[in-house]
C-alpha cells in the first residue's frame, strides 16, 4: 500500500516536470505563457508562507516580504548596476534579514498577536516606503525595475519560463530537504506541542527564527522574480491582497503539505482565469471566498487529501448510520 | 492658548474617532469572551452597517441616526447567519482556522457590497451638518457630539443588558465557564448565537456613525478599524470590555495626534508600531493573564 502511494508520487512528480518542461510548446500563446511563469512564481510564494506554518505561525503580512524582496533587488540592480540575477538572491537576502528582525518580536507570539503584528508590518513597510524613503522608492508612482531577460533577446519570454521553473523546482526541492530534515523534524514538534519540543532538546525560538528567516527568503525571491517580470514595481505590492493569495493557495491546495502550495496556486489559478472569461469582476473574490470557507470547514486538509477522503467515503458508502436523529427546537439552526 | 486649542481639538477627534473603535472592540470582546474566536472579519460588519444605513436612508430620507436600530436588527440576523454557517462548524478546530476563515469573509463581504452597490466613495450629508456648539475654547460640530452621547447609551444599554437579563447572564456565565454553564442547563450555542449577533449590531452601530459623521465609505472602509480594533483589545486584554473602552479612547487619540504631528500617512502605522512596541514588552498583551 505504502509502496503504491510512493510509486505514484515519482511519477506524479515525474509527469508533472515534464509538462511543466513541455508548456511552452504545446502554445505559443504569450499570454498564457505570462500566465504560467506568474503562476510559478505564485507557487514560490506560497510555499514561502507555508514554511513559516510549518511552525505553527500563520502570518498575514508576507506580503512585506515578497515587496522588500522586489524593492531591494530593483534597488540593488539600479544603483550597483549588479545584473538581476544576482540581486534576486541579495534582495531576498534583505528580505530575510528582515525577517529575522520581525521574528524576534513574533517568536514569543500566540497566533492571533503574531497575525496582528505580521499584518500590521506590512501597512508599517508601505507607510515607509512611500514616505521616509520615497526619494529612493519613488514614493506611491514606483519605479522602473530591470528585467530578468532583456526583452531584446528573441525568445526571451522562453528563457525566463525555464529560468523562473528552474528557481520554483530549486525552492520546492530546497523546502522537501529542509522538511525531511532534522530541522522540519523540529518544526513539526513545535507547531505540534511546543512544551514537548522544549522538554526534548528544541528550542523553539531558534528555530521560528530559522523558519521565519527561510520564509521571508523565499517570499523575497518570489518578489524579485515578479518584479523583474513585469519591470515595475509599485507600493501596491504590500497591499493586503498580496498577503491574502498565498494563503489561499495553500489552504486550498492543504495546510503543511510541501504538494499544498502547488496543487492549490495551480487549481485557483485555473479557476481564477476561467472565471475571468464569464466577465465578473468582484464576483470572481466572491467565489474564491466561498472557496476558502468550504475548503476550511469541508476538506480542512486541502485538496491533497481529496484523494483518502474520496476513499474512505467510497468504503463507507454502503453503511447508513443508525444514530438517533437530533431533536429538533424551534432554534433547530441556531 | 493657540497650543491649548489645538490640543482639545485633536482630543475631541481622538474621542469621535475613538467611538468607532469602542464599539468595534467591544463586539469583539463580546464574541471572543463568549466563543473565544477572533473574528478579523468584524470590519466588514461595519461596512455593511454603513451601507444598510445610507441605502435607507437614501430610501426614505429619514434621520440617518435613527436608521441605527434598522441597521443594528440587519446585522444581529446577518451576524447569526454568518455564526452558524461559518464558526460554529470550526470552533475548536484551531485559532489559526478562525484567521483563514475570516480572510474568506473579507473576500466574500467587501466584493459582495461591491457587487451591490458599487465600489465607488459614497457619503451622507447628515441633517445637523454645519451645526456646531461652542464648548469652551472651541467649537464642536454637533453630529460629534451626538456620535458621543449615542456611544455611551449604546453601551450603558449592552451594560444593563448583560447585568439585568436572563441572557445576558447566561451570556456572561458561558464566558467565564463554557462546561460549567453546560452543566447548569445553558444552551450554549444560543448563546454563541446571540452573541455573535450582538457583536456585529454593535459593529453596525459602529457603521452608522462612521456614515453620519460625513465620512466618505466605500466596500473597503472596515478592514483597518477592525484590524485596529484588534490592537485596542490586545492593548485592553481579551475579552474586557472596560479595557477596550479606554483603549479604544487612547487608540482614537494617539492617532489624531500622530496623523497632526507626522501627516496623515502615518495614521495607520502608528497603531501598529505602538502594538508591537506592546508585545515585544509583554507578548500577552498589556492587562493579558501571563503565560499560557
Amino acid at each position: 500500500m505504502n509502496f503504491g502511494r510512493d510509486k505514484l508520487t515519482k511519477y506524479g512528480l515525474a509527469a508533472t516536470l515534464v509538462i511543466a518542461a513541455a508548456l511552452p510548446f504545446l502554445s505559443d500563446n504569450m499570454f498564457l505563457l505570462n500566465l504560467l511563469v506568474l503562476m510559478l512564481i505564485s507557487i514560490i510564494f506560497a510555499s514561502a508562507w507555508n514554511l513559516l506554518a510549518f511552525t505553527g505561525q500563520g502570518s498575514l503580512g508576507h506580503a512585506a516580504f515578497f515587496g522588500i524582496g522586489a524593492y531591494a533587488a530593483t534597488l540593488i540592480a539600479v544603483r550597483c548596476g549588479i545584473p538581476p540575477f544576482v540581486t534576486i538572491f541579495l534582495g531576498a537576502a534583505v528580505a530575510a534579514f528582515i525577517g529575522i528582525l520581525i521574528g524576534l518580536t513574533c517568536v514569543r507570539l500566540k497566533e492571533w498577536f503574531l497575525a496582528m503584528v505580521t499584518f500590521g508590518f506590512a501597512i508599517i513597510v508601505q507607510t515607509l516606503t512611500v514616505s521616509v524613503l520615497a526619494p529612493v522608492t519613488g514614493g506611491w508612482d514606483g519605479i522602473a525595475s530591470p528585467r530578468l531577460i532583456s526583452p531584446s533577446i528573441p525568445g526571451y519570454q522562453f528563457i525566463e519560463y525555464y529560468v523562473v521553473l528552474v528557481i520554483t523546482i530549486a525552492s520546492l526541492a530546497a523546502i522537501w530537504y529542509i522538511m525531511k530534515s532534522r530541522i522540519g523534524l523540529a518544526f513539526l514538534a513545535i507547531r505540534e506541542n511546543e512544551l514537548e519540543a522544549r522538554a526534548a532538546g528544541v528550542d523553539p525560538v531558534r528555530y521560528r527564527l530559522l523558519a521565519f528567516a527561510m520564509s521571508a527568503y523565499l517570499a523575497g525571491v518570489a518578489g524579485a522574480l515578479q518584479i523583474y517580470h513585469i519591470g515595475y514595481l509599485t507600493p501596491d505590492l504590500y497591499g493586503v491582497n498580496n498577503s491574502f493569495w498565498p494563503i489561499t493557495y495553500v489552504i486550498l491546495g492543504g495546510l503543511g503539505t510541501i504538494a499544498g502550495p502547488v496543487i492549490g496556486t495551480i487549481v485557483l489559478t485555473i479557476i481564477w482565469e476561467g472565471l475571468k472569461e464569464t466577465g465578473l469582476t468582484f464576483g470572481r473574490y466572491v467565489i474564491v471566498g466561498f472557496i476558502l470557507i468550504l475548503t476550511i470547514i469541508f476538506l480542512p486538509k486541502g485538496l491533497v487529501n481529496l484523494p483518502e477522503r474520496v476513499q474512505v467515503w467510497w468504503k463507507e458508502r454502503g453503511r447508513k448510520g443508525s444514530g438517533a436523529r437530533p431533536q429538533r427546537s424551534v432554534w433547530w439552526f441556531f | 492658548m493657540d497650543n491649548l486649542g489645538i490640543f482639545l481639538q485633536i482630543l475631541f477627534w481622538g474621542l469621535y474617532a475613538g467611538c468607532i473603535y469602542i464599539l468595534l472592540a467591544t463586539g469583539l470582546n463580546l464574541i471572543f469572551g463568549v466563543m473565544k474566536i477572533v473574528n478579523f472579519a468584524h470590519g466588514e460588519f461595519l461596512m455593511i452597517g454603513a451601507y444598510i444605513t445610507a441605502t435607507v436612508f437614501f430610501l426614505t430620507g429619514i434621520n440617518p441616526y435613527l436608521i441605527i436600530l434598522v441597521s443594528m436588527l440587519a446585522l444581529i440576523g446577518i451576524g447569526a447567519v454568518v455564526e452558524r454557517l461559518c464558526f460554529r462548524p470550526i470552533l475548536g478546530t484551531g485559532k489559526l482556522n478562525e484567521i483563514f476563515l475570516s480572510i474568506g469573509l473579507i473576500y466574500i463581504f467587501q466584493n459582495g457590497a461591491a457587487m451591490i452597490w458599487g465600489d465607488s466613495w459614497q457619503s451622507v450629508r447628515s441633517p445637523y451638518d454645519g451645526i456646531t456648539v461652542p464648548l469652551g475654547p472651541l467649537s464642536v460640530p454637533l453630529d460629534y457630539i451626538i456620535i458621543v452621547a449615542l456611544t455611551a447609551m449604546i453601551l450603558i444599554a449592552l451594560y444593563l443588558f448583560l447585568k439585568k437579563t436572563k441572557t445576558g447572564m447566561e451570556m456572561r456565565a458561558t464566558s467565564q465557564n463554557r462546561k460549567g454553564a453546560m452543566l447548569v442547563g445553558i444552551d450554549v450555542e444560543r448563546i454563541d448565537v446571540i452573541s455573535f449577533g450582538l457583536g456585529c449590531a454593535l459593529a453596525a452601530a459602529a457603521g452608522t456613525l462612521w456614515v453620519v459623521s460625513g465620512q466618505v465609505f466605500n466596500p473597503y472602509i472596515g478592514s483597518m478599524p477592525a484590524v485596529k480594533a484588534f490592537t485596542i483589545i490586545i492593548l485592553g486584554g481579551l475579552g474586557s470590555i472596560p479595557g477596550a473602552i479606554i483603549g479604544g479612547l487612547l487608540m482614537g487619540i494617539a492617532e489624531n495626534g500622530a496623523a497632526f504631528l507626522l501627516g496623515g500617512i502615518w495614521k495607520d502605522a502608528v497603531s501598529f508600531i505602538i502594538l508591537i512596541v506592546v508585545l515585544v514588552i509583554r507578548p500577552t498583551g498589556l492587562f493579558g493573564e501571563k503565560g499560557d
